[in-house]
C-alpha cells in the first residue's frame, strides 16, 4: 500500500468552496434560465447567482496565487513532448482498458498528480473557459457601461449568449468530472484523497 | 379642516412675512456698521426682502453660508407668491358647470419644486388675465403649448420636444380623434419630473403606468380586458411600462419611451422580443433597469443586487437544445460507461 499527501488543506478548502460556488451558480443559473420558480424562486435566484459569480471570480483569484506562488502550478505544465502518445493512452483506458483490467497508464506521484486528459481539461477549464464565464458575468453586471451593440448585434445578448455556451461547456465538464474521479483504484479512491489530502492505493504506485 | 398642517409650506410663508422686520431690528442693532455697509454694498441691504430666502429658518445653515443668497425664482419669486397664497390649497377647486367635473386648482409645493419646471415662476406661463380675482374663466383658456414653449426657450436649456411631437402625431391617442387630448392629459406641468436617479424600478412602473391607468379604467381588472393572452399580467404590468409592448420596436432610444402610443392591434405581442432575442426592446429595457437600480443604490453594489434580469433573456432555443441533448448523452455515456466497469467487474470477481 502507498499513501501520497497531494493535497494541501488549503487546495481542498479551495477545491471544496469553489464547487460549493459552481453548483450553486448552476442551480440559480439554470432555474433562471428556465424560469423554474420551483427549483428556486426568481427573487432569491438573482441575488444568489450574482453575490456566488463575484466570490467565484474571488476563488478563480486564489486558484491563480495558489498556482504562481503555492507551488500548485507544476500540475498544470502540458508536456507537449509527451502530450499525444500519453492522451492516446489514457483514452485508450478508459474506452477499453479499463474493462479489461489493465494496468491504469498513469501514476500518481508527488510531482504529477494530474494525467495527461486531466491536465488538458483542468487547463482547458480553468484557464479558458473559467475567464471567459467570470469576464461575460461582469459584462452582464455592467452592461450598462458597454456599447449598446457590438457588430450590429445587442452586446448583451452577445454577452448572453457567451456566458450561456460557457456555462453549457462547463456543466458538461462537472458531468465528466464527477464520472472520472470514480475510476481511480476504487471508485472512492479520488474522491477520499480530495477529501483527506492522501492518495491511498493498495497495489503501491 | 382650514387649519391644514403644512409643515413645509406654512411656515415659509411665515418666514417671509417676518423677515423685513427682523432685518429692521438688526439694522437698529448694527447701525454704524450698517450705515459703512450701505455704503459699500449698495443694494442687499436697501432692499430687504431680497435677503430672505428659505434657507433662513436654518441659522446653521444661515451662519455657514454668508455669501448672497441665490436670487429668488419658481414659487418663491414675489409675484408666485401672490398665487399661492391661494392654490397651496389642498381644497381649492371647482365644479366645472358645462362637465360636472371637479377642477383641481391646487398646486403641491413639494411636488412642484421637484418638478422639471420649479425653476419657473407662476408668470411664466401664465401671463396674462390674472390680475383680477376671482379670474375670469377665459384665463383659463389660454392656449398653452409644450413644444412651442419648449423651443422658445430652448437657450434656457428647456429640452426640444419636436421629435416627441412627431411620435405623439402618429400615436393612437391623436389619430383615433380622441376628444380634448393634449400633452396636458398625461403630464402634469407642475409636478411632471423624468425618472429620477435613485427612484426604484417599481416606483418608476408604477408611476408611468398609472398615467396609462388613469384614464384607462377599463383595465382595473385581475385580468385586464385585450391582455388574456399574456401569461400572469399583473406580475408584468408590476415590472414593465405599458409603453414598453404599446409602442413601436423600431427607433426607440434607451433616453425615453416613445410616443407614438400604437393601438392594441398593432402593440407588440411577441414574447421573445423581451424573452429572449437580442432586440432593441430588450438592450433598452435591460439597461433601463440596471442603470436605474444602479443610480439607486450604488455603482458597484447594485450592480450584483439589481433585479434587471429577465427571464429567458439568455434564451436561444436552438443553443438551449443543443446544449440539453449533450449534458444528457453525456450523462448517458457516462452511465453506460460506469454500468459496463460495473458488470465486468462483478464478473471478474464470480469467475475467481
Amino acid at each position: 500500500m502507498s499513501a501520497l499527501y497531494l493535497y494541501p488543506v488549503w487546495l481542498r478548502l479551495w477545491h471544496w468552496l469553489n464547487a460549493l460556488l459552481f453548483v450553486t451558480l448552476l442551480l440559480t443559473g439554470v432555474s433562471m434560465h428556465f424560469s423554474l420558480n420551483w427549483l428556486i424562486p426568481f427573487d432569491l435566484a438573482v441575488p444568489v447567482h450574482n453575490t456566488c459569480g463575484v466570490l467565484l471570480t474571488v476563488s478563480w483569484l486564489v486558484f491563480l496565487a495558489g498556482n504562481l506562488w503555492g507551488g500548485n502550478g507544476k500540475h498544470y505544465l502540458i508536456n507537449l513532448r509527451t502530450l499525444p502518445r500519453d492522451l492516446i493512452a489514457q483514452t485508450r483506458y478508459y474506452l477499453y482498458g479499463i474493462f479489461v483490467g489493465a494496468p491504469h497508464p498513469f501514476h500518481v506521484s508527488a510531482d504529477h498528480k494530474l494525467n495527461a486528459l486531466q491536465t488538458l481539461s483542468y487547463v482547458g477549464v480553468m484557464y479558458g473557459l473559467m475567464p471567459i464565464l467570470i469576464l461575460s458575468g461582469w459584462a452582464f453586471l455592467f452592461s450598462t457601461s458597454l456599447p449598446e451593440t457590438l457588430f450590429g448585434i445587442g452586446t448583451v445578448w452577445i454577452i448572453a449568449m457567451v456566458h450561456l455556451v460557457v456555462a453549457w461547456m462547463l456543466a458538461l465538464f462537472l458531468v465528466v468530472h464527477t464520472y472520472i474521479i470514480t475510476t481511480g483504484e476504487t471508485p472512492t479512491t479520488n474522491l477520499k484523497a480530495m477529501v483527506t489530502g492522501w492518495h491511498k492505493e493498495e497495489s503501491g504506485g | 379642516m382650514f387649519s391644514h398642517p403644512q409643515p413645509d409650506s406654512r411656515p415659509g410663508t411665515q418666514r417671509l412675512a417676518i423677515g423685513p422686520r427682523q432685518a429692521a431690528r438688526r439694522q437698529t442693532l448694527t447701525q454704524a456698521f450698517l450705515l459703512a455697509l450701505l455704503v459699500l454694498t449698495g443694494s442687499a441691504w436697501a432692499n430687504p426682502s431680497d435677503t430672505v430666502a428659505p434657507n433662513t429658518a436654518d441659522p446653521a445653515a444661515a451662519l455657514a453660508s454668508s455669501a448672497p443668497m441665490p436670487k429668488e425664482q419658481g414659487l418663491l419669486k414675489e409675484d408666485s407668491q401672490d398665487c399661492m397664497r391661494c392654490h397651496w390649497m389642498e381644497n381649492m377647486a371647482y365644479r366645472d358647470r358645462e362637465t360636472g367635473k371637479i377642477v383641481n386648482l391646487s398646486i403641491d409645493r413639494d411636488a412642484y419644486s421637484h418638478s422639471v419646471h420649479s425653476e419657473l415662476a407662476c408668470s411664466d406661463c401664465h401671463d396674462r388675465g390674472f390680475s383680477h380675482y376671482p379670474h375670469r374663466s377665459s384665463s383659463a383658456d389660454e392656449a398653452l403649448n409644450c413644444v412651442d414653449c419648449h423651443e422658445g426657450r430652448q437657450d434656457d436649456g428647456a429640452p426640444n420636444l419636436i421629435g416627441l411631437k412627431h411620435e405623439y402625431d402618429k400615436s393612437v391617442h391623436v389619430t383615433e380623434g380622441v376628444e380634448a387630448f393634449s400633452c396636458f392629459s398625461c403630464h402634469n406641468p407642475h409636478t411632471f419630473h423624468p425618472a429620477r436617479a435613485g427612484e426604484s424600478v417599481v416606483d418608476v412602473v408604477a408611476e408611468t403606468n398609472n398615467t396609462c391607468l388613469d384614464c384607462h379604467t377599463e383595465l382595473l381588472t385581475p385580468v385586464p380586458k385585450g391582455h388574456e393572452w399574456l401569461p400572469r399580467p399583473q406580475a408584468h404590468w408590476g415590472s414593465v411600462r405599458c409603453l414598453d409592448c404599446h409602442t413601436p420596436l423600431e427607433g426607440r432610444i434607451p433616453e425615453r419611451p416613445s410616443h407614438n402610443v400604437l393601438a392594441a392591434e398593432d402593440s407588440n405581442r411577441l414574447c421573445v422580443e423581451c424573452h429572449s432575442k437580442g432586440s432593441a426592446l430588450l438592450s433598452q429595457l435591460y439597461n433601463y433597469r440596471a442603470e436605474q437600480a444602479r443610480e439607486q443604490d450604488g455603482f458597484f453594489s447594485q450592480a450584483i443586487y439589481n433585479d434587471a434580469y429577465i427571464v429567458g433573456m439568455t434564451r436561444n432555443p436552438w443553443m438551449d437544445r443543443i446544449g440539453l441533448t449533450v449534458i444528457l448523452l453525456m450523462i448517458l455515456g457516462v452511465a453506460a460507461h460506469g454500468l459496463g466497469r460495473y458488470y465486468i467487474r462483478r464478473r471478474q470477481e464470480d469467475s475467481k
